[in-house]
């Protein structure tokens, strides 16, 4: 049984016997290979586990940015799966955030244009007070006319973030958000993070390599082969570490024998 | 989302410019062609000489029926090259009619006057002036034979102004006369049809070179006539005598035939051009659309992942390519209106079109293009927008967005039955003869061109895998990454591959074909002409100065050549043939006309002798008997008597003479060509004794050749030039997009140890793997179409290519590569490597 830890009992997403594969034929390759799981509201999730362990593709299809070969996504009440594409796109601006690596933002326009694009798209009024508030959080408020590229990267993940918050989702996706980070610039990232779900009580669920990010988290998710390995309240740092030493040396010995 | 796609426009100004470029280009084109045609369709030519006649009875065109394969009955009208006529004495018949106040039948007689600026003059019987009206200003009508009323705008080009009483020379009929003047007479219509003579009734008939026939019967209405009843008798007995009735603005035709056929030339060259251009501007728009699209894969990716629906995307683009569409209008009709100017001064200077002939409307024109520019422009972008709903949101989440490699396989099954089409297409031109292998050729072209189109991403895959070993050879580990990125860029540089290969296939074949058609023309008349010496009148020579050449001492023979056209059916359709009529006696010492069948001294009586090419193409053998139609209508069938190669220098059809006496519009002969023995001969009184005649060499008579085929040529060249210029443009265009999007790669390449040197070699590798393929297979294509095209029409095994060609192919090649990829990579390569890598894009 998974664990719950912390926030309420409500649900942000579900995932029931999540599979994809990519490929078809002998080629293909199972990225999920049936996972069932849950996500608190107001809670923060680090997803973890090694290169092709298909912690990405959770994401990616949690987030209703790729579809699963079978299964179904919950994002509260809402099933994913018979959603066309339009209204996929629909319930994503309204209800999910993103962040991602890098190339978050469209170098065309401001840091303002920016955060402000999601609205634009769904042709909601901003609420200038709620985006004052954000901007000021995530401290831009002296570059909102600037272009992305006139930023350096950890002002271009706050930007992202800001822009994750502007329409006040349920859920925020990050994929390795401090990957391309330094570890200062890492954790003041991180620290926004877990601001907005300590502040606003909304959920977010990370993808990461790193145990130090990880140890933001309020629950920690391991995953190889497509399967949920370890699934544990926060461990500290180094507990994560040692765990994810342990995959990669088991790893090595089924490939050895 | 204007807004936005305004922004996104900004940010991504190359590849903006580039669509504007491209569309711009296209509609300055589009709007050329589109104001030519339009000034052709507002033409209407006013009834200038026949402005005060009701109805006009003559004959300009002959109806032919014909059975196409299908058996269906089509009936063709052609214009009768030497002027149709209809019979004299119908006037009498006429002028029963009740309701008819004047009935005048007119002689249009080419005179010369000499002592006018402007000696070329018309001259017509006393009683045809009140056809237009001209009146008296000055004097009386012309009385006696020797009598003669000048049209007053003759008159002032004399040095001092002609008046009544003075004597005047004109040369008519082959000969000079003296006339006393009798009157100056004024038009009562404003035209540029050129000054007018009128003699008597009874003398103008003399002189008419067609006894017993009129080039046309003007007819006044009484004002109390009941019209429709006049004109069905006018109707019923025109038909019985073989002739047509005119009416209302069909009046003109007679004389304004030349600004018609202008007309028609606006019309027809226009309408085929103009759908080619519409294709072209379609392919390279789309193209230039879809590469913009395709550079900013993740920035698409990004709009989906975060927050825009398929249908928003696909707004965006529209919104783009609309806004820079209108910008393209606004710069390219203004440009269409000056090309245009230039081009239209070009056609007069070049005699294309009549001075005089007016451009004239533009908002239709401008209204028209304006809205195909935006048609095609929004299609491009609803085919590029097709593509992007194709994009996955996740794409924005990797560190390098690429296109999955799309091998549609309906995409090749087609581009390989093309081809399949395009080689079946080679055998039936191979096999066949005549017009029907020039068409095949044509086709062929198309179809080969087209298959190359569809199955570019393939070519440039397996070129790239077959140049790899060679690239590696000649430029060693800049070669080896050159053929990687070959093979990796296939997708992208499709529009490169097909823009130049047809640019070089059609260039290459259609460019050349002129010069090949030129050169084979210069060389039969060069070859073909055993007389040394020409004498040439414009206003024609008489049958006596054959006679007159001949009694030369030192002269070996005199042939008298009259140039005119006939009409014969060729594959059911009636075409207008250059023939030469010449006499039997003689022709064989005068003119070789490399006869392979049959003999030139058999040409008596009802024969013909038909060029190899004439004679395949109406599927005649030697001894057959042929229908056709002389210049001025009249059916003959005649007997083939000699068949011979050298067509394209004197003309498809050798006629006897007499065959051709009383069917031309002057009689006359339009050259004597003398053959003197080796001492020569006192041929200088021959001009004195022939006023308005000149002698001259016949190898100067190659040079006046050459002249008036390379401004036929012209017009050709300039519509392929435009093509291939637009196509050109196109790969340019994509190449330069090509080349800036590469900043991020090449730092990579440098920062990974790949010198800048090497990068330059590798550049210059890919550019020679990428312009060779398309060079190789475009010259292919060529080469097959020229070579079919050639051997159908000159026999000519080998198709002559001009050095120039051979340089400006591969000069202009070279200067592609160069000004659209080797410099724009050269100041990539001057930023430091650090600044194009790292996350900021």
């Amino acid at each position: 049984m998974p664990a719950i830890v912390g926030g309420s009992a409500e649900t942000a997403v579900r995932v029931g016997q999540l599979t994809r594969v990519y490929g078809t034929g002998p080629q293909a390759v199972t990225a999920l290979a049936g996972i069932d799981v849950e996500f608190h509201c107001g809670t923060f999730t680090a997803v973890m586990g090694p290169s092709g362990s298909g912690k990405s593709t959770l994401l990616q299809t949690a987030a209703g940015l790729d579809r699963p070969t079978s299964g179904q996504v919950w994002i509260g009440d809402q099933e994913l799966s018979r959603l066309s594409e339009t209204k996929l796109t629909k319930l994503r601006r309204s209800r999910i955030g993103f962040v991602f690596q890098a190339f978050n933002l469209i170098g065309a326009l401001t840091v303002e244009e920016n955060i402000h694009l999601p609205l634009r798209l769904s042709g909601a009024r901003p609420d200038p007070d709620w985006l004052g508030q954000v901007i000021d959080r995530v401290g831009l408020t002296d570059r909102l006319h600037h272009r992305p590229a006139e930023l350096s990267g950890g002002q271009q993940q706050r930007v992202a973030i800001a822009r994750a918050l502007a329409m006040r989702p349920e859920v925020i996706f990050c994929d390795e958000p401090t990957g391309a980070l330094d570890t200062q610039t890492a954790a003041e990232v991180l620290a926004l993070l877990r601001s907005v779900v300590d502040q606003t009580r909304q959920t977010v669920i990370m993808v990461t390599h790193d145990p130090v990010a990880a140890s933001y988290a309020d629950r920690v998710m391991v995953l190889a082969d497509g399967r949920i390995v370890q699934d544990m309240p926060q461990p500290g740092a180094e507990r994560i570490a040692e765990h994810l030493a342990l995959l990669g040396r088991r790893q090595l010995v089924a490939q050895g024998s | 989302m204007l807004g936005l796609a305004l922004r996104m426009l900004r940010h991504r100004i190359g590849s903006a410019i580039a669509t504007l470029v491209a569309l711009a280009c296209g509609v300055m084109i589009l709007m050329s062609v589109g104001l030519l045609v339009e000034s052709g369709l507002r033409y209407k030519p006013a009834p200038q000489r026949y402005a005060a006649a009701d109805i006009v009875v003559a004959n300009h065109a002959i109806t032919i029926t014909g059975k196409e394969f299908d058996g269906t009955t089509t009936t063709t009208t052609v214009p009768l090259p030497e002027g149709g006529t209809v019979p004299a004495d119908l006037a009498a018949q006429l002028r029963q009619v009740p309701g008819i106040t004047i009935v005048a039948v007119d002689r249009s007689i080419r005179a010369v006057v000499p002592i006018a600026a402007t000696p070329h003059t018309l001259a017509h019987g006393w009683s045809s002036a009140a056809l237009t009206p001209y009146r008296i200003v000055d004097g009386r009508q012309p009385n006696a034979d020797g009598e003669v009323a000048v049209d007053r705008r003759l008159a002032e080009a004399t040095e001092d102004e002609v008046r009544p009483g003075y004597r005047i020379p004109v040369l008519v009929g082959g000969a000079y006369r003296t006339y006393t003047v009798s009157g100056v007479v004024e038009r009562a219509v404003d035209g540029d049809w050129p000054a007018a003579l009128f003699f008597t009734d009874h003398h103008a008939a003399a002189l008419n070179p067609r006894p017993g026939r009129a080039d046309a019967i003007g007819i006044v209405l009484a004002s109390d006539a009941d019209t429709s009843a006049v004109l069905a008798e006018v109707r019923r007995l025109s038909a019985e005598a073989g002739a047509k009735v005119y009416t209302g603005a069909d009046r003109a035709t007679s004389a304004q035939s030349e600004a018609l056929a202008a007309r028609d030339l606006l019309i027809q060259v226009g309408a085929a051009f103009g759908g080619y251009v519409v294709a072209l501007v379609v392919f390279v728009v789309a193209g230039t659309v879809g590469l913009a699209v395709r550079h900013r894969r993740r920035d698409l990716a990004l709009l989906r992942a975060v927050a825009a629906t398929p249908g928003q995307v696909r707004w965006l683009l529209l919104a783009e390519v609309v806004q820079v569409s209108l910008v393209a209008v606004v710069v390219g009709i203004p440009a269409g209106l000056f090309v245009t100017g230039w081009v239209h001064r070009q056609l007069i200077a070049r005699g294309f079109v009549p001075d005089g002939f007016p451009l004239s409307g533009g908002v239709l024109s401008a209204v028209a293009v304006t809205a195909v520019t935006l048609l095609v422009a929004v299609t491009a972008a609803l085919i590029a927008a097709a593509r992007t709903v194709r994009i996955r949101p996740t794409e924005a989440l990797g560190e390098v967005a690429v296109e999955p490699p799309r091998s549609s396989r309906t995409r090749l099954v087609i581009g390989l039955v093309t081809l399949g089409a395009g080689v079946s297409l080679t055998m039936v031109t191979t096999a066949a003869r005549g017009p029907a292998a020039l068409g095949a050729a044509l086709g062929m072209l198309y179809v080969f061109v087209l298959a190359a189109a569809l199955l570019a991403p393939w070519i440039n895959r397996y070129a790239a895998r077959a140049l790899g070993p060679v690239l590696r050879a000649v430029w060693g580990d800049s070669g080896y990454l050159a053929a990687a990125n070959l093979r990796a860029n296939a997708q992208g540089m499709v529009t490169v591959l097909t823009a130049l290969v047809l640019s070089v296939g059609f260039g290459g074949s259609v460019w050349f074909l002129q010069d090949n058609l030129q050169r084979q023309t210069v060389e039969q008349t060069r070859d073909g002409l055993l007389a040394q010496h020409a004498l040439l009148s414009p206003a024609g020579l008489p049958e006596s100065a054959v006679a007159d050449a001949r009694a030369v001492p030192g002269v070996v023979a005199a042939t008298g050549i009259r140039r005119t056209s006939v009409i014969t059916r060729v594959m059911g359709e009636p075409q207008d043939v250059g023939a030469q009529a010449v006499d039997p006696d003689s022709a064989d010492r005068t003119l070789d006309l490399k006869v392979t069948e049959g003999r030139l001294a058999d040409l008596r009586g009802a024969t013909v002798a038909l060029s190899t090419l004439q004679a395949s193409s109406q599927g005649v053998k030697l001894g057959d008997q042929v229908a056709m139609w002389l210049g001025d209508g009249t059916p003959v069938t005649l007997r083939v008597v000699a068949l011979y190669e050298r067509g394209l220098g004197f003309g498809d059809v050798t006629l006897n003479r007499e065959t051709v006496d009383g069917h031309t519009a002057t009689n006359l002969d339009d050259q004597v060509l003398i053959r003197t023995e080796d001492g020569g001969a006192a041929l200088t009184d021959l001009v004195d004794r022939h006023p308005g005649s000149a002698l001259i060499d016949t190898a100067a008579m190659n040079g006046e050749l050459a002249k008036d085929l390379a401004l036929s040529a012209w017009l050709n060249k300039l519509l392929i030039g435009v093509m291939v210029g637009y196509a050109a443009l196109a790969a340019a265009n994509t190449m330069v997009m090509a080349a800036l999007a590469r900043g991020r790669e090449l730092a990579l390449l440098r920062l990974v140890g790949v010198t800048r040197r090497q990068v330059k070699r590798m550049v210059h590798a890919e550019q020679v793997g990428l312009l060779g393929t398309s060079l190789l297979v475009g010259g292919a294509i060529a080469a097959i179409t020229l070579v079919s095209v050639v051997r159908t029409l000159t026999g000519q095994p080998v198709p002559y290519v001009p050095t120039a060609g051979w340089i400006s192919i591969i000069g202009g090649t070279a200067l592609l590569a160069l000004a659209t990829t080797v410099l724009p990579i050269g100041a990539l390569l001057r930023t430091p490597p650090v600044d194009g890598i790292g996350v900021k894009e």
